[in-house]
Formats: C-alpha cells, structure tokens, sequence
C-alpha cells in the first residue's frame, strides 16, 4: 500500500497490518429513559480516517446522542461503539460557557499546554477574536462564544473532535474560513462535525454521515463530500449533485 | 440601602407600637397592663443607654457565630456535595438536625456549659448552621453543565475549581443566602439569652418580663430591630460589593 508521507502519523502497522484512524458503531439501539420511542435502532456507521468529515440529520434525530455516545458521556445503549488509533476523544457544544471570573485570554492560557501558546495565536487570528479576548465570556456576541469555545478545545490533546453546531451563530464567510484553517492546522486529527447547513457540509466535508429516522433502514448513510482545501475554488454542478445526494439519503 | 431599611423598620415598628395603644384605649387596659406613650418615653430615655451596650453584646455575638457558622457550612456544604456516601450522610444529618428544634436543646447546652458567653455563641451557631448548611448543600452539589463540561472533558477538574465555578455561578444566591441567616444568628443569640444568660438584651427583655415592665421590653424591641438592620445593611453591602465584582 503506498502511502503519502502525511498520512503516516494516521496509520499504524501492528504485525504487518496497517491499521488506520477509524471510529466505527455497529448496531446500536437507544431509547431515552422514561420514554418509549427508540432514538436508534441497530444503528450502525463508520467514519474513517482523519480530516473533516460531518454528521448530518434533522433536528430531533439524534445527532447529539449519537456525538455524546461516541464521546463517552452516553451509556446505556446497546450495541458497540469501537475506535482505532483515536484514543482522545473531545465534545464541544455551542451551550458551553466559560467561567466569568477572568477574561476568555486568561481562561485559555490556564488550560492549554505550555507549547500551546503560537498556535493560540493563530486560531485567535483566523476565527477573528483578537479585539475581544480581554472581554469576559458574557461580554461576547453568540458567534464569538462559540468561536471562543472552539478555540479552547483545539488547544487540548484529542485525536477525534466532535463540533456540535460550534460554528452556530458565525457568518458564512467566517466559517468557511474557519474550517479550512482546522483542515491546514490539524490534518492529523479526525473531526467530526454536526451542522444543519447543507452547502458548508458539501463542500468541506470528506465522509458524511447522514442520519434518518429511526423507522427507516439501514437508520444512516453515507455520502462523499467535496471535501474542498479553498472556499472558492469549486464546482458547482459537482457540490449540487452531493447536496442532492444528501437531500435524498435524508 | 441603610436609609430603605431604617425607613421600614421605622414604619413597622411605629405601627405596631400604635396598635398597642389603640388596644389599650379601646378596651381600656390599665397601665400596668399597656403602659401609655409618656410612660413608654420616659423608660426608654433612662435604660436606652445600658440598652445599646447590651444590644452591641448581643450583636458582636451574633456576628461572631454567623461568621462561624458560614465557616462551617461552606467546609461541611463542600463535602456534602457529592452524591457519595458522605454527601448522603451529611445532607441526611443536616435535615434530622434541622427538623429538631434548636430551643429544646438550648437548656442541655445551658446545664453543660453554663450561662457565658461559650453557650450563648453555640446555640447562636446551631440555630443558624442547619439552614445555611442545607442551602449550601443545595448551592454547590447543583452542577452547572455548560461551564463544567468542557473541565470534565479535558480531565482539569478538581473540587477546587467545582466548587469555584458553582459559588461563582451562585453567587446571588450565596449573598441571599447568608444575609438570611443573619436573621437567624441574631435570633438564635436573643433566644440563648432569654432562657438563661447573664448578658445581652434577651436577658434584659427576661428581667423586663419579670417585672412586667412592657415599656422596657417596647425599647429592647426597638434596639434589636435598630441594630439587626444595620448589621443586614452591612451584609448586603458587602453582597453587592462582591456580585459588582463578580460582573466586572
């Protein structure tokens, strides 16, 4: 198997088999506690490999549970969710906070490494919040809270993030740009990320996943995104036809 | 702040003292029973004097055991937080204590330890601990998720930084809380000095009750309510002191 240089930090070779970043569920049903509708039944879906891939589905179908059960802050459920060579696994959402004792500058210097500090600087600089990082977390607009949260989970050790609705609230443009500085800055990490727009998902995305309703099977599909490395440089009919295919697997 | 709450007390203080009068001249009680407006003036000018000392010896107390009490309520509420053992244990403690009245037990503390100043604290202590202690409890073993989260996540979380986020999160209804209980400790204090202290102003209200004297225990009244408002004024400053800087 030829491999590009990069991507060797992503595989591993254990007895002569390459082993490669991968999270995997197979089979899983849940149902909320106390209710009776199942969120999942025999749900299963891979993501493989890092890069930027997506999880997409209506609201109310359980994207969040899926994220959370992947993380680890879901049990209960049956089935089996595997991970390989992901052994970090981090969930940030768009209802997170920051303690307001401090400003978001200091609150993000006292939790990253103390390499951490040049690339702080260059996410401050890419998702635009170098004037308000004196400011205190309640002093800041939506998108700059989640920008802010975003920025602070980057900072920590993960192999896998999951980005749930993080860029909410953030303009278009900022977002585009946003995403391709995580796919520059972190081609070794897999992030896996829940929006409900449908063009950003198209076009930066490798692997979607796209969740349906739990009385249709199989419960997920799998679409190939553009997975675009510019904002601009596209085509059009293409980034139609996987919008299309997305609008169909949902 | 001072002058709302001095206003207020003025107002309620004047209206039950007229309503006094008003139940005097209506079924028309002599003043041995209800003393007349002259009479009320003219005790209150000669035992106003030793009346403020014993209100500030009843105070300075009260104060004392409140601080206590926050102490304790915060180093056993930090512990009790937890949904352990221990935190069961404590908070089932706190509850079985709480509904036990601290009164009846006052006269054990008073045959044990006397009638100083050590008893008078405790049961100033007791009678506002269990309140504080449970309202603590409840404060800091409520997580707050939004800020919590991404703490837990990254493995940084330690009960240190937990109970730093709930205060913080909390910190109106901390203030609430424990300017509350001020009332409380003040109360406690009177009610230790009533049953059988040698000092303060319950045990001055006690001697005026001896000697049916309601014009004395008309002026303690006033005192109390003179000196526990401004002691809540105090706190509540200090209240807004602390939340200004919290939103800075």
């Amino acid at each position: 198997m030829k491999l590009k240089k990069r991507q060797i930090c992503w595989f591993s070779n254990i007895d002569g088999y390459l082993i490669v970043m991968q999270i995997e569920c197979h089979d899983i049903s849940y149902q909320y506690p106390q209710t009776d509708a199942h969120v999942f039944e025999h749900l299963s879906c891979q993501v493989t490999g890092p890069g930027f891939h997506a999880l997409f589905g209506q609201s109310g179908l359980g994207k969040t549970t899926l994220a959370r059960m992947i993380a680890g802050e879901l049990t209960g459920y049956s089935g089996q969710i595997q991970s390989r060579q992901i052994a970090e696994v981090l969930y940030a959402h768009n209802m997170e906070r920051f303690p307001g004792w401090a400003g978001i500058g200091d609150m993000m210097a006292s939790t990253m490494q103390a390499s951490g500090h040049d690339m702080l600087n260059e996410l401050v600089n890419a998702f635009g919040i170098q004037p308000v990082m004196n400011a205190r977390f309640s002093q800041l607009s939506l998108g700059q809270k989640n920008r802010a949260n975003l920025i602070r989970y980057l900072l920590q050790k993960f192999d896998l993030l999951i980005m749930d609705e993080s860029l909410a609230n953030v303009d278009e443009t900022t977002r585009g740009r946003i995403i391709i500085t995580l796919k520059t800055l972190f081609p070794e990490k897999c992030f896996l990320y829940i929006s409900h727009n449908m063009m950003e998902i198209a076009k930066f995305c490798n692997q979607i996943v796209v969740l349906r309703s739990p009385c249709k099977h199989p419960q997920t599909s799998m679409i190939s995104g553009q997975n675009l490395m510019t904002e601009n440089n596209f085509v059009m009919k293409d980034l139609e036809q996987t919008m299309l295919e997305i609008v169909h697997a949902s | 702040m001072l002058h709302r709450r001095i206003q207020q007390f003025f107002l309620v203080y004047f209206l039950g003292l007229l309503s006094l009068l008003l139940v005097k001249y209506l079924l028309n009680l002599s003043d041995y029973v209800i003393p007349g407006p002259v009479e009320i003036w003219q005790t209150c000018k000669s035992v106003f004097a030793r009346y403020v000392f014993n209100v500030l010896d009843t105070l300075w107390i009260a104060v004392v055991g409140h601080i206590i009490s926050i102490i304790l309520a915060f180093m056993v509420g930090i512990l009790g937080r937890h949904n352990s053992w221990i935190g069961s244990l404590i908070k089932a403690t706190a509850y079985s204590i709480q509904a036990y009245p601290i009164v009846a037990v006052a006269p054990i503390i008073f045959i044990l330890l006397g009638d100083g100043l050590i008893t008078r604290l405790l049961i100033a202590v007791m009678i506002c601990y269990f309140p504080l202690l449970l309202s603590v409890i409840g404060i800091l073993s409520e997580p707050v998720d939004s800020i919590e989260h991404f703490y837990v996540s990254t493995k940084r979380m330690n009960w240190r930084l937990q109970v730093r986020i709930r205060a913080y999160e909390n910190i109106n209804k901390l203030t609430t809380v424990i300017a509350g209980s001020a009332t409380m400790a003040v109360v406690g204090t009177i009610i230790a000095e009533f049953i059988a202290a040698d000092a303060g102003i319950g045990y001055s209200i006690r001697t005026a009750l001896y000697q049916s004297d309601l014009s004395k225990i008309l002026t303690a009244l006033f005192l109390i309510g003179i000196g526990t408002s401004l002691y809540l004024t105090g706190l509540e400053w200090v209240g807004n002191v602390i939340q200004r800087k919290c939103q800075i």
